[in-house]
């Protein structure tokens, strides 16, 4: 329910985070450096929590960069939005690390999964624009949409891993990551 | 099997199949407008939720970001119209090293030719020769067959030429963010070819008797792999 109390500023970001992605799709690197700016604090921090370790984060975010320069040319912004594109490549970039070191980790022995954390050290925390809206939002869902959306997003696991660890049958998760979104989406639009 | 995949639309928004499971549903996608909308949806819902954990990153790092991206050349964007279109390097096997070496385009009766390699433009009036002899030759085994998207392509092979060709102008048009692709199926493995534009066509090396040809409807620029049912199949050695 959108509540005129609460509803979001509409921030500059944004617009401008698209305009920049064009300009640097023309080769325009200082327009490149300006995107880096707006938008490396929300890849960075994304990176953080799926992959935990600073260093690995570093180089993710590096990664996401470089890939968002070479293809800049490539983004359509009919599609979506510039950040929604950057962070897309973000997420899956930091899975794949995350992935990747867990099956190098499984081939020494069968690790029991990391506990779930939902909680990053608040030190490292800046207030994003979207931090607010988001937080509320998530209080829309379940209980069981909420683990099952955290656990895959911000901790990398398949929606089978999670059931696993849920202890859920694999249909069901499946289902609450839907039904999980949708209800976020819905919630977000109605504060913006 | 549509309802059992489109719930799958969370999962894949979120990063959560598997590489089979996503490359499945990516297939999915290309045929549900209403699932790309709704993927886009929740993958800006998503995006949010990962913005909001927003962290400065060290300082440094910037620089290192800059000097890593001043070093690196920007990915051409995606063409409009052309010719056959490069795509990534075979790494499949050598049929198909040796068909990329010719794929030879027809232009409403103006004979044009182009490979799918580093040289576009190398040896062409050879090639142009070649393909009007497949068209023309007496030994020539011609079909045409509709395709699965209501259009229709004539392929033909020459046996004593040992070549094939096809005739894509009747191919159902296309909107202007897909294009066409050639692949080369060996054993269930496909392998590209390159991109078609439906007003001309190709024509390349007969390949071996247990590989057929099929073509699919790809996002423009073209994909590493079939991401679509083709439209058409054939295995020129029965045409």
């Amino acid at each position: 329910m959108p509540d005129p109390e609460l509803r979001l500023v509409p921030s500059p970001g944004p617009a401008d985070v698209d305009d920049l992605m064009r300009q640097a799709a023309r080769g325009d690197s200082h327009a490149f450096e300006m995107l880096y700016d707006e938008l490396s604090p929300a890849v960075y921090g994304l990176a953080r929590r799926v992959v935990r370790d600073p260093a690995r984060a570093e180089d993710v975010t590096q990664e996401v960069f470089l890939d968002v320069w070479r293809k800049a040319t490539r983004f359509e912004g009919d599609r979506g939005k510039a950040k929604t594109w950057v962070m897309t490549i973000a997420h899956r970039r930091a899975v794949d690390a995350v992935r990747r070191s867990e099956a190098a980790k499984r081939q020494d022995h069968r690790a029991a999964p990391d506990e779930v954390s939902h909680d990053e050290p608040a030190d490292a925390l800046i207030e994003a624009e979207e931090y607010g809206a988001v937080r509320d939002c998530l209080e829309t869902l379940t209980d069981l949409q909420l683990e099952s959306v955290r656990m895959a997003y911000f901790n990398g696991y398949t929606y089978g891993e999670v059931a696993t660890l849920l202890e859920k049958p694999l249909p069901t998760i499946k289902t609450r990551m839907r039904d999980g979104l949708i209800r976020l989406r819905d919630c977000l639009e109605g504060a913006r | 099997m549509t309802t059992e995949l489109h719930t799958l639309s969370g999962a894949y928004a979120l990063d959560a199949l598997t590489a089979e499971e996503a490359e499945q549903f990516r297939r999915h996608l290309e045929a549900c407008t209403a699932c790309r909308v709704e993927v886009r949806e929740l993958r800006q819902a998503a995006a949010t939720m990962g913005a909001s954990e927003a962290v400065p990153p060290p300082a440094y790092l910037k620089a290192r970001v800059l000097t890593a991206v001043d070093r690196a050349p920007q990915l051409p964007p995606r063409a409009v119209g052309g010719n056959v279109v490069q795509v990534a390097p075979h790494r499949w096997g050598r049929w198909l090293l040796m068909t990329a070496a010719a794929v030879v385009l027809i232009v409403g009766g103006v004979i044009g030719v182009s490979r799918i390699g580093d040289d576009a433009t190398k040896d062409q009036s050879l090639l142009a020769a070649d393909v009007a002899k497949v068209f023309q030759a007496d030994d020539a085994h011609k079909a045409t067959m509709p395709t699965k998207n209501g259009g229709t392509i004539s392929v033909a092979t020459s046996p004593e030429l040992g070549e094939m060709a096809v005739d894509t102008t009747k191919l159902a048009p296309l909107d202007s963010g897909h294009v066409y692709q050639l692949w080369a199926i060996h054993r269930g493995e496909a392998s590209s070819v390159g991109l078609l534009e439906p007003a001309k066509g190709a024509a390349m090396e007969m390949p071996p008797a247990d590989t057929e040809v099929a073509i699919t409807v790809e996002p423009v620029g073209g994909s590493p792999r079939p991401t679509t049912n083709p439209i058409m199949q054939v295995n020129p050695s029965q045409v």
